[in-house]
């Protein structure tokens, strides 16, 4: 083996150690000024694997039919789910809108040991119609820092709110809502304004304090103005939540799936046990076929699983239960590449070529075979992923990541592998190579 | 040398033989057994503090509360760490496109819950799917079929246009594929296993992994036909199957070994989700080279051969 040789050698087996260290490292690994490269142990599981409620949410009006929500009420109705589950301490939640369907899917996680004994009155709070009320602060309550309302009924409800909508104060730039009132709530409100002068009214979404504002003056014409939001988010979101109060639609659940975690742990388990058995038996498949290319081809395979672990892992992709079957399928198909170019390869060989132009002319010529094979499994992949929903996604994305690493890893790894050992006398047997005879391999 | 395109004909037979049987399978079995996940449909599973529940009372106790026919199932499953085994009630709205509110959701834990132990710190497992969701997701699952299709047989085009015949290679590569379809189709008929779109994600693989063969054997004979002319068609391609032959079982058997550990491991453990995804694949792989071998590629000699016996073509 040439120097050069060697160190082409070692440094693609020492990319694939170092790869595989990133992989592994159970807390990532921090790289002073780059940040912390996540490491498998970070990649984010979907339901199936880690127990968690998945459902899909649609309008419908008080009698149970389906609603035309606009975009806006879309976005209100999230913003009150999120609310809920703010309130219920649910922060590793996905709450997320499909405009074109009209839909809502939340994702709720359940950590091992909690319980939610009834996914179904869960799904069912979170959907209820926003109940928001305007009600008095009790004020005693209030000197010991609990914002909490005086029982009775509430000075307004969500249906007196006509419109409520964020504005900015042209004098002194502070962040304000507007609200208007209908002529009902005008009323009602100038009644307890003029009452709670200097005092607090509170404004609920179901039972949580959204905002406490003092009252100035007595507001009598139906127009008031929340002042000083901190941010242009807060307060376009407390004018969004307050004109919720008036969505006139509740959201059911068209599906419901709730996994335990204990099942979902176990089934991760599984799949992690599974993805080593097969790991180890393509290797040995290799190793039987293929010999000294066969143990590279391992090497390579190596690197691209952990590459695939860690492109995961980085890009945040959630993985579930398919997407597991996609990482090891990549493993399968992680070295069809190698055996088409170490077929080839053998070919040129028994064809009387020298080694070294044995491998060039091999890995040349399977290129497009190899180029193509994948181009369309890609096809297929990149499908999946417009048209699948929840898991399938992610099986999808794993599928794609896979292919396009193991093309990378066939061309670049493999090859500067292979040419380099190729110059070390030992290796130029033909029997590693898994050359039979010169002739018969001639048809 | 084995002489692939002269036997044609008993591949197809055999190809037919299975699609057939699928076909005979789909009128017995009444059409497909469409998972609740594309008919809508509640299946809810409790993990029990041991084995000693009668589903018989969980049925009527249910049905009762919910004023719906159930069905109750126990299951058993190994779990991965200990030796303990999980115990579960499995419990099945019995009639198909009903799927339950929330609210009846509740009320079904509520009573099962009111009648046997329920395991400790479990969720139950729900599955729960309105039929109107479902159609939607049938729907958009056959036009991803369709699509990937095309996509496929432009890029085959496209790649393979200067060999003579591209197009028609392409053309015949996607009948391929469709039989490949076709035969997980009829193995789903055939043994009456719910169709979801997992199995529809495993179809979508198997077009594109299983071109690979074809493209595998098709860029042999675009190889081969530039190095001897007058070599006929037929000949050319055979002695490219054969050729290829090593590389097209050995890229499916790689991936064989990988899908089923995976069968393997989720049937030991009892994982529906993964052994349904994987089944299909194992079918689909299966298929995917023993189509590229005998059917896309000896169709495509027939193409040639008839072409070639046109008169209008001065030259063969």
């Amino acid at each position: 083996m040439k120097g050069k040789d060697l160190v082409k050698f070692f440094a693609v087996v020492a990319v694939i150690a170092i790869m595989t260290y990133l992989a592994f490292a159970p807390n990532g690994t921090e790289i002073p000024g780059i940040g912390t490269i996540p490491s498998a142990y970070d990649i984010r599981q979907a339901a199936d694997l880690k127990g968690g409620i998945d459902a899909l949410l649609a309008p419908k009006d008080k009698d149970g039919k389906a609603y035309e929500p606009t975009n806006d009420e879309l976005n209100q109705a999230k913003s009150i789910i999120e609310h809920r589950l703010d309130a219920k301490g649910v922060l590793d939640r996905v709450v997320a809108v499909d405009y074109s369907k009209k839909r809502l899917t939340v994702q709720i996680p359940l950590k091992k040991g909690t319980t939610i004994e009834d996914p179904g009155s869960t799904i069912e709070d979170l959907g209820k119609m926003a109940l928001l009320t305007f009600r008095e602060i009790d004020e005693t309550k209030a000197a010991a820092g609990e914002l909490v309302a005086v029982s009775g009924d509430p000075i307004l409800e969500g249906k007196n709110v006509k419109k409520a909508h964020y504005q900015q104060d042209p004098q002194d730039g502070s962040h304000d809502v507007a609200i208007e009132l209908d002529d009902e709530g005008t009323k009602k409100f100038a009644e307890a304004t003029s009452r709670l002068i200097n005092k607090r009214i509170g404004i609920f979404m179901d039972d949580m304090l959204l905002s406490a504002p003092n009252v100035r003056v007595a507001i009598t014409d139906g127009k008031c103005v929340i002042e000083g939001q901190d941010t242009v988010e807060e307060a376009v979101r407390l004018a969004q939540d307050i004109q919720a109060g008036a969505m006139p639609f509740k959201l059911d659940a068209e599906s419901t799936s709730s996994i335990s975690p204990i099942l979902g742990s176990n089934a991760l388990s599984v799949g992690i046990t599974s993805g080593i058995v097969a790991f180890i038996l393509v290797c040995l498949f290799m190793l039987l076929f293929y010999r000294l290319p066969g143990t590279l081809a391992c090497i390579a395979l190596l690197g691209h699983t952990v590459m695939q672990l860690l492109a995961i892992s980085w890009l945040n992709i959630t993985m579930s239960l398919p997407g597991i079957a996609g990482i090891i399928l990549s493993i399968g198909m992680g070295v069809d590449a190698n055996v088409i170019i170490f077929e080839r390869v053998k070919e040129e060989i028994a064809s009387g070529k020298t080694l070294r132009s044995a491998i060039d002319v091999g890995f040349k010529r399977a290129f497009t075979a190899v180029l193509d094979g994948n181009s369309t499994t890609l096809i297929s992949a990149a499908v999946l992923l417009y048209f699948g929903t929840g898991p399938i996604k992610s099986f999808a994305y794993t599928l794609i990541v896979g292919v396009i690493l193991s093309f990378l890893t066939a061309v670049t790894a493999s090859r500067i592998m292979l040419q380099s050992v190729a110059g070390l006398n030992i290796a130029k047997h033909k029997w590693l190579y898994g050359v039979k005879g010169v002739k018969e391999q001639n048809g | 040398m084995v002489d692939i395109i002269g036997k044609r004909y008993w591949f197809f037979g055999l190809s037919i033989l299975v699609i057939l049987a699928g076909v005979v399978g789909y009128f017995v079995h009444g059409g497909f057994n469409l998972d609740i996940q594309f008919e809508g449909g509640s299946i809810i599973s409790l993990q029990m503090e041991d084995g000693n529940f009668d589903t018989a009372k969980a049925e009527e106790e249910v049905s009762k509360a919910i004023n719906k026919k159930v069905t109750a199932q126990k299951s058993e499953t190994a779990a991965s760490e200990g030796k303990e085994k999980i115990h579960m009630l499995v419990l099945n709205v019995a009639e198909k496109k009903q799927s339950l509110s929330s609210e009846e959701l509740s009320k079904v834990v509520d009573t099962v819950n009111k009648n046997f132990t329920i395991k400790k710190d479990t969720q139950p497992e729900i599955r729960n799917v309105s039929p109107f969701i479902g159609e939607e997701l049938l729907r958009s699952a056959l036009w991803s079929v369709f699509i990937v299709s095309i996509l496929i047989i432009l890029y085959i085009w496209f790649r393979f246009r200067t060999m003579s015949g591209g197009p028609s290679a392409g053309v015949f590569g996607v009948v391929g594929l469709i039989h490949d379809a076709l035969v997980m189709i009829s193995v789903y008929a055939i043994f009456n296993i719910p169709v979801n779109e997992s199995f529809i994600a495993a179809i979508l693989t198997i077009l594109g992994y299983s071109m690979n063969d074809t493209i595998v054997i098709y860029d042999r004979i675009r190889e081969n036909s530039r190095l001897s002319r007058k070599t006929p068609i037929a000949e050319l391609a055979n002695a490219s199957i054969i050729q290829t032959l090593r590389r097209t079982i050995n890229t499916t058997v790689t991936v064989l070994i990988s899908v089923i550990t995976v069968y393997a491991f989720a049937a030991y453990y009892n994982i529906e989700s993964v052994k349904v995804f994987t089944l299909p694949l194992i079918v689909g792989m299966v298929s995917g080279c023993y189509s590229s071998i005998f059917i896309a590629t000896p169709l495509w000699v027939m193409w040639k051969q008839r072409e070639a016996k046109k008169p209008t073509v001065s030259k063969a």
